[in-house]
């Protein structure tokens, strides 16, 4: 019986990859990583260049999750209630509230889209941890729930001016950091320019079927996968040993070209870091058809899941994705399983 | 004056005794009897050229004589260099050129050797016959002066040729019976020897190099080499596999140094192409470690196996294989990709 919800649910997602796939070409990777994300229940903030396709493909997923869905942009101005509830005057004349993109699908929310995150205030990314960790707010005197709800955010990794930098306790939140990169391929490339179905960004995404999952079982789904995915002994000490070498990455004998190695890490991946790596990998195996766990499976996740949790010295720190990279393929190959 | 006579008289006197002891020596060896064999054995070694000698050529012969207690050799009979050889009252031409005396005493015998070096000083516009000595040895009994015997160190025939041949020459004057078989040229099947002796020395040495189990050999010490020696001592067991697949697990990953994965498996093969006809092999093996680290369930479409000790049999060769590889050697094609160790 669980054996044919796995596969049904496998084959929901798979279509779900596929339907993406057709309207953000390029970017499999990313997709297949976003849709692990959302079977392991975990937020997902993108990160990459201006106009590379991260807006496109978030607002893509959501059509396919359905349920509801609230989007925000992040701007200097925008304030914690902002997210919460809108005051206006209506036409009586008399003041009005209205509830604000958290509040207004109510349980039903599925995906809350924060676009450019870091453009927001401190107080505001204070308010949407809270929201993050525990899918629930206080306001009104009432306590609202999000039982369903994702924050998918996206972040210009270049633009510095007029934006904050998201504390790593924020960053600690994301299940996901993904990096978007333009493709390679000439082809792709081409189509991107030439092609003008990629023009009408709307018309674009509505080309994605849309509630191709049903968003309101993934939680006791997930459940499910989560339990169904088997990690042996020997996967046990291998992701142990990966928590620590992210510690102590010198132990493992992983150095960085230009690094001081003894003043680079302030502090390693966080126990809730290591465990959403684990409920993302468990996933990934799930995806490939495997019951149990693999180091691959693991490896499939490891920078998305680990690298925007690592804590570095300041002075490392305009050079964090590099760094993150270059460390995380290090303890990779160092790191022996068996 | 008186004195002087006596003097005199006295010199004569030893001078008469000297002569008379020396007579005793100095008496033609031929005449004297012959030593009984048992107390003397001789080891001659003699010139391998017995013909073509010519005026001015050395040759050399060394006898080694053994004489046994109580008689005893008297130097002053050994033969001495330039004494003229003589052959039925002529001058044969062949002189002693140099002689060299050594002896060896024990407590029952002595071992001399003597090293002779004969010099033509003949020629002759045919080739002619002569002969090394012989040379007669003076033996005296030490228990009895009076026994004085002889040893007659036997001849070497040779022949002597002329240095050109003067005028014409009758063949059938000209043959010896010495005249040795003419030498052919060896050249050709001494190469041979030397190149198959090469040859079989050099797989010798590879035949203990592929087969070899210790690292006395360049390139014998490398990680598959150590491997191979570590899991062929493994207990056959469940336990025995679970541990020789972390043992080749741990080889692949010092030969690339960096841990090998199904997933990175290209990235190891282009940076150790040795290993690129192991590829195969290489995924079951991956499958196998899938199995027993991983997943207990996963079973390899592509091969299984009956039995634990099978698959550690299996993992074995395979770790052999990977050590061919490390060496250079090009392992080879299985028929099927079978996992049954036997193949």
């Amino acid at each position: 019986m669980i054996d044919r919800q796995l596969a049904d649910w496998r084959n929901h997602a798979l279509n779900l990859e596929s339907e993406v796939n057709k309207v953000v070409v390029g970017q499999q990777n990313p997709i297949r990583l976003i849709t692990t994300s959302i079977f392991a229940r975990g937020h997902v903030l993108l990160e990459g260049d201006v106009g590379v396709g991260k807006t496109t493909l978030l607002r893509a997923f959501t059509r396919g999750i359905g349920g509801g869905y609230q989007r925000i942009e992040g701007t200097i101005d925008l304030m914690p209630n902002d997210l919460v509830y809108h005051t206006y005057l209506g036409e009586d004349g008399k003041p009005h509230v209205s509830p604000g993109p958290l509040l207004m699908s109510g349980e039903n929310l599925s995906v809350f889209f924060f676009n450019e995150i870091n453009r927001a205030r401190p107080q505001v990314h204070s308010l949407l941890l809270r929201v993050m960790a525990e899918r629930s707010l206080s306001a009104f005197n009432t306590e609202h729930y999000f039982p369903h709800m994702i924050v998918f955010a996206d972040r210009n990794q270049v633009e510095k001016e007029e934006t904050f930098e998201i504390p790593s306790a924020a960053r600690d939140r994301f299940m996901m950091e993904i990096p978007i990169v333009v493709p390679n391929d000439n082809d792709i490339m081409e189509a991107l320019v030439f092609d003008t179905k990629f023009h009408n960004v709307d018309a674009l995404v509505n080309n994605v079927k849309p509630d191709v999952l049903q968003f309101d079982e993934l939680n006791a789904f997930s459940s499910v996968l989560q339990n169904s995915v088997d990690t042996s002994d020997t996967l046990k000490k291998y992701a142990l040993n990966l928590w620590k070498a992210t510690k102590a990455p010198l132990d493992y004998g992983v150095k960085v070209s230009g690094v001081d190695m003894n003043r680079l890490v302030l502090s390693g991946a966080s126990p809730r870091g290591m465990s959403m790596m684990l409920r993302a990998a468990r996933v990934n195996a799930w995806l490939n058809e495997r019951t149990a766990v693999l180091p691959e499976d693991i490896h499939a996740v490891f920078h998305a899941t680990v690298a925007h949790r690592l804590v570095f010295s300041p002075v490392y720190e305009m050079r964090r994705t590099e760094i993150a990279r270059e460390m995380l393929n290090g303890i990779m190959n160092a790191v022996a399983a068996p | 004056m008186t004195q002087f006579i006596r003097f005199f008289y006295i010199l004569v006197s030893f001078s008469a005794l000297a002569l008379t002891a020396q007579s005793a020596y100095a008496i033609d060896s031929q005449n004297l009897p012959d030593i009984n064999p048992k107390y003397v054995s001789m080891k001659s070694i003699d010139p391998v050229r017995l013909v073509g000698y010519t005026v001015g050529d050395v040759i050399e012969r060394e006898v080694i004589l053994t004489v046994k207690a109580p008689y005893k050799l008297i130097e002053t009979s050994l033969p001495i260099p330039g004494y003229e050889k003589r052959h039925k009252g002529q001058v044969i031409g062949i002189e002693l050129k140099s002689i060299q005396h050594t002896k060896k005493v024990d407590d029952n015998s002595t071992t001399h050797h003597i090293k002779l070096a004969y010099q033509v000083f003949t020629n002759n516009i045919v080739a002619k016959n002569a002969a090394l000595g012989p040379e007669y040895l003076n033996l005296v009994n030490l228990k009895n002066n009076q026994d004085v015997v002889k040893f007659r160190i036997p001849t070497v025939d040779i022949a002597i040729s002329p240095i050109a041949i003067f005028g014409q020459v009758k063949i059938e004057n000209n043959m010896s019976p010495f005249l040795g078989p003419l030498p052919l040229k060896n050249d050709k099947e001494e190469n041979w020897l030397k190149l198959s002796l090469s040859f079989l020395i050099l797989s010798t040495l590879g035949l203990l190099y592929i087969l070899g189990m210790r690292a006395w050999l360049p390139r014998m010490g490398g990680t598959f080499a150590k491997v191979y020696r570590a899991l062929r001592k493994q207990e056959k067991s469940t336990q025995g596999l679970k541990e020789s697949v972390a043992l080749v697990h741990t080889g692949l990953s010092t030969t690339a140094n960096f841990t090998v994965f199904s997933n990175n498996l290209e990235q190891f093969l282009a940076l150790k192409p040795n290993f690129i006809g192991l590829r195969l092999e290489l995924e079951q093996f991956f499958n196998l470690s899938r199995r027993i680290n991983f997943e207990p369930k996963y079973l390899d479409p592509a091969a299984s196996f009956d039995t634990d000790v099978n698959a550690q049999l299996w993992v074995i060769k395979f770790a052999r294989r990977c050590r061919d590889c490390e060496r250079g050697l090009i392992p080879e094609k299985l028929a099927t990709t079978s996992m049954k160790p036997g193949l």
